[in-house]
């Protein structure tokens, strides 16, 4: 059994960079059966044991004495190559060889901080913290390699894993053979001198990807390949709604028949998490997943066991109805009703997007027990530890200091691992069975019950203008479950009426183009929220938002008489609040403009097009205002009047990311994200239907396929700004520049996602 | 008792005839590079090789393969350099990397049959391997490579 | 087919009960010492048991993972389930005390050592075409070689009347063909050698012929298709409804390889017959066979399949196939079938092209949809590869969704109340063998 270290007091208590951890032997190693961190470059994952003592100039990294650096990545690895990219900031501004890099994903001890992986934030959060601990690393090892020589650490140069000198060079293993124990205070880490940008070696360079070897034999470990002596396998049997169902009784006579059977449990659950489930616990999975299939259930179901998609959406009509409702967000001047009162004309659309599946490739898993110690491990993938663990804490009875996340590699996170929910149910039953190894991996049909999913959304936009035909004001007044009021209620801000919003279920709705009085109102739709727990999915709200908006702007242009492009460009203005108010943002407006301009000119906008034919363009800021990554879509398609059929035939972005740390990595996310933004589109969706989501397997639910994509084109604006972020904004234009087009192409708009064959071929007879 | 080769070892199983060949590999003989994905075969994560061609493990039982050779990621080359390994790398095609065995076994049948494969076939054949990061565009461009990259070395494998 | 012959003997049952029971009546045959080896020469039990092979005589007389011979295979039918017999040469509960003129009776008339009437689920009438050495080869085989197994043989579970065993007499005399084999002087040796085994002992028209109401094969439609256990034995004559004609060589391929790339795979009841049975002849015995069928499937053997205007429309086919957002047949088998069933330009072995395929072919979609089901084993069709079963994978709308989309892609009618037959043949009870 793993023997889980002791807590360090101290790193707990306090915060930063400030631990002088003395070398040996802390967290890491491999105790028998597990892993209590990840290499994923390493076979099976184990962490190459190090040489001699080590030195580590911070929380971040070690260095050993054969050189060999080890950077802790507390960023969980789903297929951006963050540890690659992270470790790589580090890297080059500690002058390291590369080649002695090696990644280590930790486990969730306090002392890593605030763990979470999501809102692209990974890269731009990391970057300054990875660029200070570099240069203290740096910055030590000249002052040893200078007091050895003799020398001012002013002569002394470090370049690629040595420091050099008029005295000959030295490399980083044998200054650490020295005994290096220098260490830094957050206040000296912020004054530390750091490379200019412009001096980067390693950003932005062409690099492996450490991930990517052990993705290709087999050899990288899942939390579904996850073992431990002794487990037991369970596999849930899940109730008719998602909250609110009891169990009355249940009888598992038939299940006993099944070899490997051992019994059925009903989950008593004081985090609420998983309601009305029962475990089936058998010797083996198959034997678990047969006999879950036998037990007979009777429920007391939940109120919402006939609630439907369009319950949800009509729900969402109702509540934008009243004003009353919803937060407003501080857009500057919300004062929109004069604007309204005295326009020359106005328009007014309602945009629908339906519900959306993360269907990540591998189905929700977790392992948990109790270690001799007494702490709980729970070993699966997750993105946001520290959200999970008070849930989990609150399930098992226990104290979160007793209780770890080991996260292994994710089968694909697209947000659903952000919402831990799945860890619950595999805890209770190991407790159940007084700590014992407990396994538990959803079948795909339960994977896809119990997802998070992204919400159905309503919102409904206006536009006010002047005899010009020149914009005023504007309103955008948007409704959807949100996650976030769900899983993590602290995070959401107060309108500037008081009222609080789940910021990630609006962001893009406040967005850059100057429109005179701007007001955004944010609503959530209870009846969603009660029937289904919305998550957190690959862009969150600037996936809705940014259909409505960019859908709307070509509307507006389509109505003002003016080239969609034109359109846009007029109003993307650098100045007040759109000129942007920090290092990420800074440039604002104008930085859209460039991206929108380079999409136009990759797909030749202006150009005659075939019959059916049409170019649609579309631009949106990513995930925030405070930390945009401006990125233009612009498609050809072609529809196909006879049935529907949208065919899109070419796909560019354009994409201003700021620095581009790992430029392939930075490449496959914007294909990534711009395939799933096409996806969504096009291809997928489900609904609610009797209080669950309809399609539960890929025979129905249909995400894009090799045969369905389209040449795709991706171009990053060439700039030295911080980096933002990648893995969701190139989702976000997508949907929109493609109805875009197909209203250029036909001249019938479509207002709700996926946009269906058959509903374009109605429209089309309407029109 | 199932009885099979599984690459190149011959092995035995003490699971029930109805146990599919995907757990058998997985859980009785240990061997996890092979994924579970959907359960029904449609998402071609638990792709294996049964005597040489690309089947989904998720749904077939063990008492079919009774005799068969089995090849699974594992075994598909002696030191991870199947031309579709190599070009993998190359390109970085995995993300998440959680379909790429199946894929990379899935595309190693396809270029047995078909060696120089044109985008219809790799659409046709690789239409049953779902990527949920969407890796689709660097898929192709792999399966080219290798394809090349065989024909110039006239290496098959 | 037990089914049909069970029909045909309660149909006896009302043609006249009294007329038969002198000519139902038989003796017993005096019990004997089992034959050593050293009674036969080993020629003749080696060739005994090629023809065992050949008449794939375990197949029927051993339960799945059982003792080969031994019996006690479970024949099930609607009117309840029979188990065959213990014909190892146990003295108690095999065949150890019958004499070589039991033995012949037996396979010749159907009729037990003891005088009693065998079911026609065993196929004495086509074993009556073999010569008495090929018969003696079987009997010297079987009682020397063939391990002794004491294994009582299980009850049937026909009920009265139609477990009355000298009603069979009756439906013999009015149905089975009694006559010796006799040489075509029109055709070649070789032919004549084919359709030696291929009436004898490989028994071929028992599944491909079709029978009358009353269970008889019906003479003057030979091989022209029947349903058989849950399947369609296909015609093997000019009315196949295969596009790709079989030559001597197609049946040839298929017979040892278990595969003809032009039409598909041995799978179900077919699956044993080519690998437990025709697998164990001389290759000379199968050309021989296929020679024989060649001729009732009136195949022009120079024909090219690959140049057949059928093939490549098939080819083509497949890249025109509807878009997969408005098909959900379509987008079923793209996305479950596909990665296996489809060619390039050249038609590939191991890569079955669907539209081509018999199966889609037939006019029920019995075999498509039972290997949709069900699957292709190791030790069915192609050695050693196999195809998944999606018995619990698809539902019986995803599966007939693919095989309409199959059988439009084929360029055939669409089959009539398609998904009502999918969950009739999900229903029936399995073939296992």
């Amino acid at each position: 059994m793993s023997r889980l270290p002791k807590r360090n007091s101290p790193s707990i208590t306090r915060r930063g960079f400030l631990i002088g951890m003395t070398a040996v032997g802390i967290s890491f190693g491999f105790p028998r059966h597990l892993m209590a961190a990840m290499d994923p470059a390493s076979a099976d994952g184990k962490v190459l044991p190090s040489e001699g003592e080590l030195y580590e100039p911070s929380l971040w990294y070690s260095i050993d004495t054969a050189g060999k650096i080890k950077v802790n990545i507390m960023r969980s690895e789903m297929g951006q190559h963050v540890g690659t990219a992270i470790a790589r900031i580090l890297a080059d501004e500690l002058e390291a060889d590369w080649d002695d890099v090696e990644i280590i994903h930790v486990d969730s001890d306090p002392r890593w901080g605030y763990m979470v992986t999501g809102g692209s934030w990974s890269i731009s959060q990391s970057w300054p913290v990875y660029r200070q601990a570099g240069a203290a690393g740096r910055v030590a090892l000249v002052e040893a390699a200078a007091k050895k020589w003799g020398l001012s650490a002013k002569d002394c140069e470090a370049k690629n894993g040595k420091i050099i000198s008029s005295k000959g060079e030295l490399s980083f293993g044998e200054l650490v053979s020295l005994g290096l124990t220098r260490q830094f205070t957050e206040e000296e880490l912020k004054t530390l001198p750091l490379k200019p940008n412009q001096d980067l070696k390693l950003v932005g360079q062409q690099v492996t990807s450490l991930d990517v070897a052990n993705k290709t034999n087999g050899k990288t470990i899942y939390g579904i390949d996850a073992k431990v002596d002794g487990m037991v396998y369970a596999n849930p049997i899940l109730p008719p709604t998602r909250y609110g169902a009891k169990v009355v009784s249940f009888d598992d006579s038939a299940a006993k028949a099944v070899k490997g059977y051992q019994k059925t449990i009903v989950l008593e659950d004081a985090s609420g998490s998983v309601p009305g489930w029962l475990m089936v616990i058998a010797s083996s999975f198959i034997a678990a997943q047969k006999a879950s299939k036998l037990v007979k259930v009777t429920w007391d179901a939940g109120k919402t066991v006939d609630v439907s998609e369009a319950d949800i959406i009509a729900h969402g009509k109702t509540l934008l109805d009243d004003a009353s409702k919803g937060g407003i967000l501080d857009t500057g001047n919300v004062k929109t009703e004069p604007a309204f009162e005295s326009a020359s004309s106005s328009i007014a659309h309602e945009y629908i997007t339906s519900t959306v599946l993360h269907a990540q490739m591998e189905p929700l898993n977790a392992l948990v027990f109790k270690n001799p110690d007494g702490i709980w491990e729970i070993h699966s993938g997750c993105q946001w530890q520290s959200l999970t663990l008070p849930v989990l804490a609150t399930a098992l009875g226990e104290d979160a200091a007793n209780i770890v996340i080991r996260t292994y590699m994710l089968g694909g996170g697209f947000g659903r691992r952000l919402n831990g929910d799945y860890t619950i149910p595999a805890a209770l039953t190991s407790k159940a069975l007084g700590g014992k190894p407990v396994k538990m991996i959803l079948m795909r049909p339960q994977d896809m019950l119990f997802d998070s999913a992204r919400s159905a959304s309503v919102q409904q936009l206006k536009m006010a203008f002047d005899d010009n035909k020149a914009v005023t004001a504007m309103e955008h007044h948007a409704t959807a479950g949100w996650p976030t009021q769900e899983l993590a209620p602290g995070f959401m801000p107060k309108g500037i009426n008081g009222e609080v919003y789940d910021p990630f279920a609006i962001a893009g709705a406040d967005h850059w183009y100057s429109v005179g009085a701007q007001k955004v109102r944010a609503v959530s739709n209870d009846l969603a929220m009660a029937t289904f727990r919305p998550g957190w999915l690959r862009s969150v709200g600037p996936g809705w938002t940014g259909w409505a908006v960019e859908s709307f702007m070509d509307e507006a242009a389509h109505h003002a008489g003016k080239d969609p492009l034109q359109f846009r460009l007029d109003m993307l203005i650098a100045e007040g609040r759109n000129a942007g108010n920090n290092a990420v943002s800074e440039g604002g407006a104008a930085r859209q403009a460039a991206v929108l301009k380079k999409a136009a000119d990759m797909i030749g906008w202006g150009t005659e097009q075939a019959q059916d034919t049409g170019l649609g363009i579309a631009s949106t800021f990513g995930q925030e205002r405070d930390m945009p990554t401006w990125v233009a879509c612009a498609v050809q398609v072609h529809v196909d009047k006879s049935n529907g059929l949208v065919n899109v035939q070419k796909l560019v972005i354009a994409i201003d990311a700021g620095i581009i740390v790992d430029p392939n990595g930075a490449e496959a996310q914007c294909q990534g994200a711009a395939l799933w933004g096409l996806s969504m589109a096009l291809y997928e969706g489900t609904e609610l239907l009797n209080g669950q989501y309809k399609d539960t397997n890929f025979d129905t639910y249909t995400p894009l396929r090799l045969g369905q994509t389209p040449e795709v084109q991706i171009e990053f604006i060439a700039s030295k700004m911080p980096p933002s972020g990648l893995g969701e904004p190139a989702v976000t234009p997508v949907a929109p520049a493609i109805a875009n087009a197909i209203y250029q192409a036909v001249g019938v708009r479509l207002r709700k996602i996926p946009m269906r064959p058959s509903e374009l071929k109605s429209a089309l007879a309407k029109a | 008792m199932a009885k099979f080769i599984l690459n190149g070892e011959a092995k035995t199983a003490d699971v029930e005839s109805d146990t599919p060949l995907l757990w058998v590999i997985r859980d009785e003989l240990n061997m996890t590079g092979t994924k579970f994905g959907c359960g029904i075969g449609t998402c071609g994560a638990c792709t294996v090789h049964v005597g040489g061609r690309a089947t989904r493990s998720c749904i077939t039982p063990i008492s079919s393969v009774e005799g068969a050779e089995i090849t699974t990621i594992e075994g598909l080359s002696e030191k991870d350099d199947h031309p579709l390994q190599i070009s993998w790398k190359n390109l970085q095609v995995p993300q998440c990397g959680y379909c790429q065995s199946g894929q990379i076994m899935q595309a190693a049948a396809l270029l047995k049959d078909i060696p120089k494969p044109t985008d219809k076939d790799i659409d046709a054949v690789m239409g049953g391997n779902l990527c949920r990061c969407m890796t689709y565009v660097r898929i192709r461009s792999a399966i080219h490579e290798a394809a090349n990259a065989i024909e110039i070395k006239g290496v098959q494998s | 087919m037990l089914k049909r012959i069970v029909y045909g003997v309660s149909g006896a049952v009302i043609i006249g009960l009294g007329l038969f029971s002198f000519y139902a009546w038989n003796p017993s045959i005096d019990p004997i010492t089992p034959p050593v080896k050293s009674d036969y020469s080993p020629q003749v039990i080696e060739q005994g048991k090629v023809l065992a092979a050949a008449g794939y005589c375990s197949t029927c007389h051993t339960p799945t993972g059982g003792t080969p011979y031994a019996g006690n295979y479970e024949m099930h039918t609607e009117f309840g389930t029979i188990y065959s017999s213990n014909i190892t040469p146990d003295v108690e509960t095999g065949i150890g005390s019958w004499s070589e003129e039991a033995f012949n009776r037996a396979m010749r008339s159907g009729v037990s050592r003891d005088g009693h009437h065998l079911l026609p689920a065993f196929p004495f009438e086509h074993f009556n075409k073999m010569t008495d050495e090929d018969i003696r080869a079987i009997y010297a085989y079987i009682m020397t070689s063939v391990p002794a197994v004491n294994q009582v043989k299980k009850e049937n579970g026909i009920p009265f009347p139609l477990n009355i065993r000298w009603l069979q007499a009756g439906w013999k005399l009015l149905f089975a063909d009694s006559d010796a084999f006799k040489v075509n002087e029109k055709k070649s040796e070789q032919w004549n050698r084919g359709a030696y085994l291929a009436e004898g002992i490989a028994h071929c028209g028992a599944c491909h012929t079709p029978r009358n109401a009353l269970g008889g094969e019906k003479y003057d439609q030979m091989y022209q298709g029947a349903d058989i256990d849950g399947w369609i034995a296909p015609s093997l004559t000019a009315t196949s409804t295969s596009p790709i004609p079989w030559r001597a060589q197609d049946f040839y391929e298929y017979l040892t390889t278990g595969n003809s790339p032009y039409h598909g795979s041995a799978a179900g009841p077919m699956a044993p017959v080519m690998h437990k049975g025709l697998s164990a002849l001389p290759e000379q015995d199968v050309r021989a066979i296929s020679l024989y069928f060649a001729d009732h499937s009136g195949a022009n053997e120079s024909d090219d399949p690959a140049a057949n205007a059928n093939l490549q429309t098939a080819i083509a086919a497949q890249h025109t196939q509807t878009d997969l957002r408005i098909d959900e047949g379509a987008r079923l088998y793209a996305t479950a079938c596909q990665a296996c069933h489809y060619s390039s330009e050249e038609l590939v072995k191991g890569r079955p092209l669907l539209t081509l395929g018999s199966a889609t072919h037939l006019e029920q979609p019995t075999n498509l949809v039972n290997v949709i089901l069900d699957g292709v084993r190791s030790d069915q069709g192609i050695s050693g590869v196999v195809m998944p079963g999606f018995r619990d994978a698809l539902s019986d709308q995803d599966i007939s969704a693919i095989a309409a989309y199959l059988r439009q892609s084929a360029g055939q009618e669409a089959w009539p109340e398609l998904q009502q037959k999918v969950t009739e043949i999900r229903n029936q009870p399995r073939f296992e063998q």
